[in-house]
């Protein structure tokens, strides 16, 4: 567990989304591998703190959910991405790139460059 | 917009809670034997690779309790199950529920009535605009005819051509309105009506009466000045209440034509609902006819007599002008007039023209007789509801505190397991509330239903009573302050207990038995049961005083026997009566009673006992008067023979007035005792003179002299006043508008034993003339009795709380011993194992609990005295301070203190020593 970090439960949900564009419907489990996967194992969060998270999209109608059958012929329930979620994870990825840009702006600065 | 979606779903959820719990388990299960799975692939062993997997998932409780933080709004859900959780255990304790629900109901419900009924009477405005702007003229109400050129302490009375002048030279009153003082009756009879005339009350006013008061008419139009002029035709304004219920609101009566006495007018007009004119009282005006109406209706008009008056006055000030500035003016008229009249003045009235002024009050409350009749004693109605809604508080907070004695170990238990404070007090917090607005909800209910009856009760139904002005809906205000009133109390003593329990440290709570906790609770509680028991006595002694001078004042000595006597009360007037037709009428009525089976006297009166009203100078022949300042007034009667033995007052001396007193014989007159005392002194009046001016002094020899009766029901309780009877048939009918030659009371006496019907007498009355309204048939001690209705009910219903706190007071009591001796059961087992008898472990609790009762005695007591005292000072001469009274409140007290604990006394002395000892 060395080195992993924590991020703020709005990031989960906007990995969450961004898994679902990516890979299409999902089960809790798979989600929840693909993520780290994703972050490379550097991301420390309890797998179980998708449930809310996955609940909260769902209020908001950003994804919709259905019971289905999974790979081994077991009952699981499956999420998607619905045409509101789309929407809302392009808004909030515009919003991270420009947040970095800013940053990033910040971080190349120089002493000279203010004089 | 994302965050309403949430929003909206969360308020939902908790109808789908079931489908989503079980739908939360089954994915949790899913990925914690998937994730199982994997890292039994990856070589470790089942157990090894579940315990790996539930650490990779995090905490499952957790996960669910945030889960379910998110799908609902937890607040909401727990506070629905606290209340549950409140209504459970509320339920398991039914008599601790019921009790404090009654209680609370009782409290809020009786005040609300009360106040309600204060406030209506007391305190409401005239349903006019803007009422603050009205003023009166005169501070005290005056009735209800005055003559002369002066009028002590204030001209509170005015002639029409008086309030003329006055309109017409002050500054600053916008409008002027006048209307009789008095009430007036008329005989009324719809044209093509085959009904004979019926009696309703009414009024004269002036023509800018409605447009002073500023109200619109329901229907039709409203008196205009126009109306109020010499020749206009008679135009009539009926009430709305008359409206509804004489002729059901019948759109037809605006327009016709009705004849008042006999005189035929147009109906115009309808008032609004809710306006009942000017006055206060128990029979508001029917109708609204002009003052210049008067001459044509009223046989002995007084319109046109510039020195009778009769007329009162309200008045809207313009914006401009200050109260002061117009009174000042008005009495600058007022000298005015009065100088224009000097020639006409007496020797008396010119001696009183430098003193002769008026007072503006404020008038937004319209004529307050009603006020100033029954303000008294609904005041004191006010204090002892005030005294039973703290003593019903306090019987809250003992039952409060019970309960949080009883939960202390629960609470204790609660903090050693981590609660903090404010989880301990929120429980209490919401068993009282729920308790509270039970007993508020209880209470709003006895509040409406039981303030009509109670109205009904406070102003008996006269007959022609046809309902109160007053609405009987109770006010939100005083609703909302009891209410508050008693959320304060319960949630105060509710959390009190649970707060002091949660601030001990809770292992010295926990440790042993509930003794010595409980102990320290039961301080407050006693605290309450003493006050308890001092304000019981305060009821008790005022319960006491009040109903002996009910006692009094109904069995003060009447002078008068009003056993088997019957009254009827006519008007000869609304017949269409003159003076000429008089005495043939009298014989008449008193053949045809006479007539009656069962009779044995009849005599005509202008007023019965205890009623009273006409007054005049008495000036004694051989004395004149010193100065003009030393005017002596009586009041006088005129009455037929053999009116004494009718009335049953007793002759003193000489003789009473008989049959041959006639218009040939001398003029004579009987006095009453307080005449002779005050104006002869010892000396004997019989055969001296007096008459009732101050150059008449020989008008009428004294041949008698009859016991003090009670005439003016309004001096309850004072000293007689003079009076003098003259004969009928010595009246002068030869003047015509003279009113007191129209007699309104018949007294009809009845053989013992032998009961004369309404019925019978109302044929008889017929048969003398069936046109003659009959206003009221009823029996002389009715007529007595209601008189004192408004003192009987305050001192019923004090009695009646007086009762209830002492039940109140001993229920606490009961609690108090029961619950102390329960604490003391350790100690009474000891004393029983060392030989004290059941007597002494009775004595013993019972000590503690009578000592409770005696210490709030002893606290009360000072208190008694200030009672009394406030008490006698607003029912005018009671007598002085009963110290017996005060002593049988607190034998009362101390016996019912006594019962109420004996039971837990008993109760206690009865059980074994052996359980005793090993009771925790």
């Amino acid at each position: 567990m060395k080195g992993k970090t924590d991020v703020p439960q709005g990031t989960l949900a906007l990995m969450v989304l961004r898994t679902l564009d990516v890979l299409g419907p999902l089960h809790g489990y798979a989600i929840a591998r693909r993520i780290e996967q994703i972050s490379g194992g550097l991301l420390a969060v309890n797998q179980g703190t998708l449930y809310p998270v996955l609940l909260k999209l769902e209020q908001e109608s950003a994804v919709a959910s259905e019971w289905g059958v999974s790979e081994n012929n077991r009952k699981a329930r499956y999420y998607r991405l619905t045409r509101g979620g789309r929407g809302q994870l392009r808004a909030e990825t515009e919003g991270w790139e420009q947040a970095t840009a800013i940053v990033a702006r910040f971080f190349a600065v120089k002493a000279e460059d203010l004089k | 917009m994302t965050r309403l979606r949430r929003f909206v779903s969360r308020l939902g959820a908790w109808t789908r809670t079931e489908s989503d719990e079980s739908r939360l388990r089954a994915e949790i299960e899913e990925h914690v034997t998937l994730l199982t799975e994997e890292h039994v692939r990856a070589g470790l062993s089942p157990v090894e690779a579940r315990r790996q997997a539930l650490l990779t998932f995090g905490g499952i409780e957790a996960t669910k309790e945030r889960y379910r933080d998110q799908r609902t709004f937890t607040s909401v859900e727990s506070l629905i199950q606290d209340v549950w959780y409140a209504l459970r255990r509320l339920k398991m304790a039914p008599a601790f529920t019921i009790a404090t629900v009654l209680t609370l109901a009782l409290g809020i419900g009786a005040t609300t009535s009360i106040f309600t009924l204060v406030n209506a009477v007391l305190l409401t405005s005239l349903p006019v605009s803007r009422p603050d702007e009205l003023y009166r003229v005169g501070r005290e109400s005056r009735c209800c005819y005055v003559g002369g050129y002066s009028q002590d302490r204030e001209f509170s009375l005015v002639s029409y051509e008086l309030y003329e002048y006055l309109r017409d030279h002050s500054q600053g009153l916008a409008e002027l309105a006048a209307f009789p003082s008095g009430q007036l009756l008329f005989g009324v009879r719809r044209a093509g009506e085959a009904d004979a005339a019926r009696s309703h009350p009414g009024e004269f006013v002036s023509g800018n009466y409605f447009s002073m008061f500023g109200i619109r008419p329901y229907a039709g139009r409203l008196l205009t000045p126009e109306d109020d002029t010499d020749g206009a035709p008679l135009a009539v304004v009926i009430s709305y209440r008359a409206w509804q219920q004489r002729y059901g609101s019948d759109p037809s009566v605006v327009g016709a034509i009705f004849a008042f006495n006999g005189r035929p007018a147009t109906v115009v007009g309808v008032t609004p609902p809710g306006f009942f004119g000017d006055t206060l009282r128990a029979m508001p005006p029917d109708f609204f006819l002009p003052l210049h109406g008067e001459p044509l209706v009223d046989s002995d008009s007084d319109l046109r007599k510039h020195d009778t008056h009769w007329l009162q006055l309200i008045g809207r000030i313009r914006p401009d002008a200050t109260p002061p500035a117009v009174e000042a003016s008005l009495r600058v008229a007022l000298k005015q007039w009065l100088r224009s009249h000097w020639g006409e003045m007496s020797a008396d009235d010119r001696a009183k023209f430098p003193e002769q002024t008026l007072f503006l009050a404020p008038g937004g409350g319209g004529i307050t007789s009603m006020r100033e009749q029954y303000g008294e004693w609904l005041l004191i109605l006010w204090g002892v509801t005030g005294f039973v809604l703290l003593i019903v508080c306090s019987n809250v907070a003992g039952l409060m505190l019970v309960r949080g004695i009883t939960r202390r170990r629960q609470v204790s238990m609660s903090v050693a397991l981590g609660a903090g404070l404010a989880r301990v007090i929120w429980q209490p917090l919401i068993e009282s509330l729920l308790l509270s607005l039970a007993g508020g909800a209880a209470g709003v209910a006895i509040a409406f239903g039981g303030t009509r009856p109670l109205l009904q009760l406070a102003f008996p139904a006269l007959p022609g009573f046809a309902g109160l002005p007053i609405d009987p809906a109770p006010s939100m205000a005083v609703l909302l302050f009891a209410f508050a009133t008693s959320l304060a109390t319960g949630l105060a003593f509710g959390i009190a207990p649970a707060w002091m329990a949660g601030r001990v440290d809770p292992v010295e709570a926990l440790r042993g038995s509930t003794r010595a906790t409980a102990r320290a609770g039961s301080l407050p509680r006693k605290a309450l049961v003493v006050a308890q028991a001092a304000l019981s006595l305060l009821l008790l002694s005022a319960a006491g005083l009040l109903t002996t001078v009910v006692q009094r004042l109904e069995h003060q000595p009447l002078g008068f026997e009003p056993e088997g006597r019957l009254v009827v009360k006519m008007n000869p007037r609304l017949a269409g009566y003159r003076s000429d037709g008089l005495p043939p009428l009298y014989r008449r009525i008193r053949d045809s009673i006479g007539a009656v089976p069962g009779v044995s006297g009849v005599a005509l009166c202008l007023f019965s006992p205890p009623g009273g009203g006409w007054g005049s100078f008495v000036s004694l022949d051989g004395r004149p008067a010193q100065s003009p300042r030393d005017a002596r007034t009586s009041s006088w009667n005129r009455v037929t023979a053999g009116y004494f033995d009718v009335v049953g007052t007793r002759i003193v001396k000489g003789r009473g007035i008989s049959e041959h007193d006639t218009s040939a014989s001398p003029k004579v007159a009987v006095v009453s005792e307080t005449f002779a005392r005050q104006f002869f002194g010892a000396e004997d009046p019989i055969g001296r003179h007096f008459g009732r001016n101050p150059d008449t002094s020989r008008e009428f020899e004294i041949v008698g002299v009859v016991e003090d009766a009670r005439y003016f029901s309004g001096a309850i309780g004072g000293p007689a006043a003079p009076i003098y009877f003259l004969p009928e048939a010595q009246a002068d009918y030869s003047q015509t508008s003279l009113g007191s030659l129209f007699l309104h009371d018949v007294v009809i006496v009845t053989r013992p034993g032998v009961r004369v019907t309404e019925t019978a007498v109302r044929a008889a009355m017929a048969s003398a003339d069936p046109r003659l309204p009959l206003t009221f048939v009823s029996t002389l001690r009715d007529q007595v009795s209601s008189q004192f209705t408004q003192p009987r009910l305050t001192a019923r219903l004090t009695s009646l709380f007086a009762v209830l706190s002492l039940m109140l007071v001993s229920v606490g009591l009961y609690g108090v011993t029961a619950h102390n001796a329960g604490c003391r059961t350790n100690e009474i087992g000891v004393r029983m194992a060392l030989g004290a008898t059941r007597g002494q472990v009775v004595l013993l609790v019972l000590r503690s609990a009578v000592g409770l009762a005696a210490i709030g005695v002893c606290v009360g007591l000072p208190f008694t005295f200030v009672v009394a005292r406030l008490l006698s000072s607003q029912l005018h001469g009671t007598g002085p301070y009963s110290p017996l009274i005060t002593l049988a409140a607190a034998v009362a007290l101390g016996c019912s203190a006594f019962v109420a604990s004996l039971a837990p006394a008993v109760r206690a002395s009865m059980m074994a020593p052996s359980a005793a000892l090993r009771a925790e």
